[in-house]
């Protein structure tokens, strides 16, 4: 679904991300994980070009993403992208928000968004807070709607930066629940977390990056058990 | 004491109502409302757009700016520089005896160009205005609005700009007021707003603490009317800030 060919990010002298290869399949669950700094943001911001590699290809459906012809804006139609400060937009009400993408890309009548608007809200159990403001929510909200203001434009894939990182403790629980019920429907995830229990419960696939380098990869089970890459032994044992 | 009182009534009575005189003022208030709220319209019409450019270019990374973004970041570059360094009477000068010359000087000529004259000035301090409130916007408001496959100019108008006029609107307050009071320099293309009203009624009437103090006292009226709408407009717009 998503081929990513000898990518790499510098930011003037500082290389981020140095010729990076993956695959990201359809249905998978990948889940990044690394120390601060390693590029495993990065990485996942130049899946939809939040951030402009600096070479390499990225190809998702068929479509050489990186390709300065290609129409961006269309490609992330397809790829929902949920922030670790959730972004929700200010100035909207939480059923508005839900619906500006789908109404102004005309992909939804204002009705027709209004009504997939409620339907994931109630799918949250937020339906009460849909003419709220953001302010007005708590952080676990915020991302929880968030992550169904995505899923209104019907993503290919989900894109997850940190979701929980700047949650309450006691909210991260929500969050990962919905992105657990996301996995078992079937969306394909990237997920760059610090969460170890969801990539060892959720993750298809566990990858560790570290100085911009995927250094291991690997099933959760064996990836968590018999971490072969001492960078990564050492990071474990002080995650775990 | 009492020949004081007397020449203070005798003021007010030449002031106003010889001749109807009153008629100045009134005409006055109508002529500077009117320059002020349509310069006002243009001035922050040319200032968005302005400060849109301004920021487009300026978010772009160097080597995905298009040529026709950089020649117009260019062109509003030059106009802020040459309408921020020249003054305001200048302007309006220019506009009425260059680029207005051979017009008839009726009314409607004179304040076709002094809107045009006090829109254009105006822009460009609303433009810096606006671009300031652009850039206190969160970087993730933009990237949100972009990852849903919004473009720039759609994600500028729904999210950014809403929310950066939100936070200008004191300063733009601020302009507006100005605005409203540097209309008294269009005495010198001959419009009759209020200063000119009471200037024409100064040299029929010889009187001057009267019509003098009078023209002052609405500016400051029509300034506190203003204010008072202003702060009136602020609270419905922080309604999405109400916690």
């Amino acid at each position: 679904m998503i081929y990513v060919k000898d990518l790499s990010k510098t930011f003037g002298e500082n290389q981020v991300i140095s010729h990076i290869d993956a695959h990201i399949r359809p249905g998978e669950k990948v889940v990044i994980v690394g120390p601060s700094g390693s590029g495993k943001s990065t990485f996942l911001r130049c899946l939809n070009l939040l951030e402009q590699p600096t070479s390499g290809t990225i190809t998702f459906d068929g479509e050489e993403i990186t390709n300065p012809q290609t129409d961006i804006n269309q490609v992330r139609r397809h790829m929902g992208m949920v922030f670790q400060h959730f972004n929700l937009f200010a100035n909207l009400t939480v059923k508005k928000n839900i619906m500006l993408a789908p109404v102004q890309l005309k992909l939804m009548t204002k009705e027709q968004a209004e009504e997939e608007a409620m339907r994931l809200l109630k799918l949250v159990n937020l339906e009460d807070k849909a003419d709220v403001y953001p302010v007005q929510l708590s952080g676990g909200q915020k991302q929880r709607i968030a992550i169904v203001r995505s899923l209104a434009m019907n993503p290919k894939v989900m894109l997850f930066d940190e979701p929980t990182s700047a949650l309450d403790p006691e909210m991260v629980g929500e969050v990962l629940e919905l992105m657990k019920r996301l996995a078992l429907d079937g969306m394909t995830m990237v997920v760059v977390t610090h969460e170890m229990g969801f990539a060892r419960e959720v993750g298809t696939r566990v990858v560790f990056m570290d100085e911009g380098v995927i250094k291991e990869e690997n099933t959760p089970q064996e990836f968590f058990a018999n971490p072969k890459d001492p960078r990564l032994q050492d990071f474990l044992s002080k995650v775990l | 004491m009492e020949g004081q009182w007397e020449s203070f009534k005798n003021g007010i009575y030449q002031t106003f109502i010889l001749k109807d005189n009153y008629m100045y003022f009134v005409k006055g208030v109508k002529v500077t409302l009117m320059v002020t709220v349509l310069a006002l319209i243009l001035g922050v019409i040319l200032g968005v757009i302005t400060a849109v450019v301004r920021s487009a270019h300026d978010q772009q990374p160097a080597n995905k700016r298009s040529f026709l973004l950089k020649v117009m970041n260019g062109a509003c570059k030059v106009y802020l520089t040459v309408i921020r360094g020249t003054p305001m009477m200048v302007q309006l000068l220019i506009m009425w005896f260059v680029i207005f010359a051979g017009q008839r000087a009726t009314d409607g000529n004179l304040i076709r160009c002094a809107v045009i004259s006090f829109g254009i000035n105006s822009g460009a301090y609303v433009a810096e205005i606006v671009r300031s409130g652009i850039m206190s916007i969160d970087k993730g408001q933009m990237e949100a609005g972009r990852s849903l496959g919004l473009d720039y100019a759609s994600t500028m108008r729904f999210i950014i700009v809403p929310q950066a006029f939100k936070n200008v609107l004191p300063a733009l307050g601020n302009e507006l007021i100005t605005l409203l009071k540097e209309t008294s320099i269009v005495t010198v293309i001959g419009l009759r707003d209020l200063t000119k009203g009471a200037m024409i009624v100064n040299a029929n009437t010889y009187q001057a603490f009267v019509p003098f103090l009078a023209i002052a006292a609405i500016y400051l009226l029509m300034v506190m009317a203003l204010s008072w709408l202003l702060g009136k407009m602020e609270r419905r717009l922080r309604q999405s800030d109400i916690r």
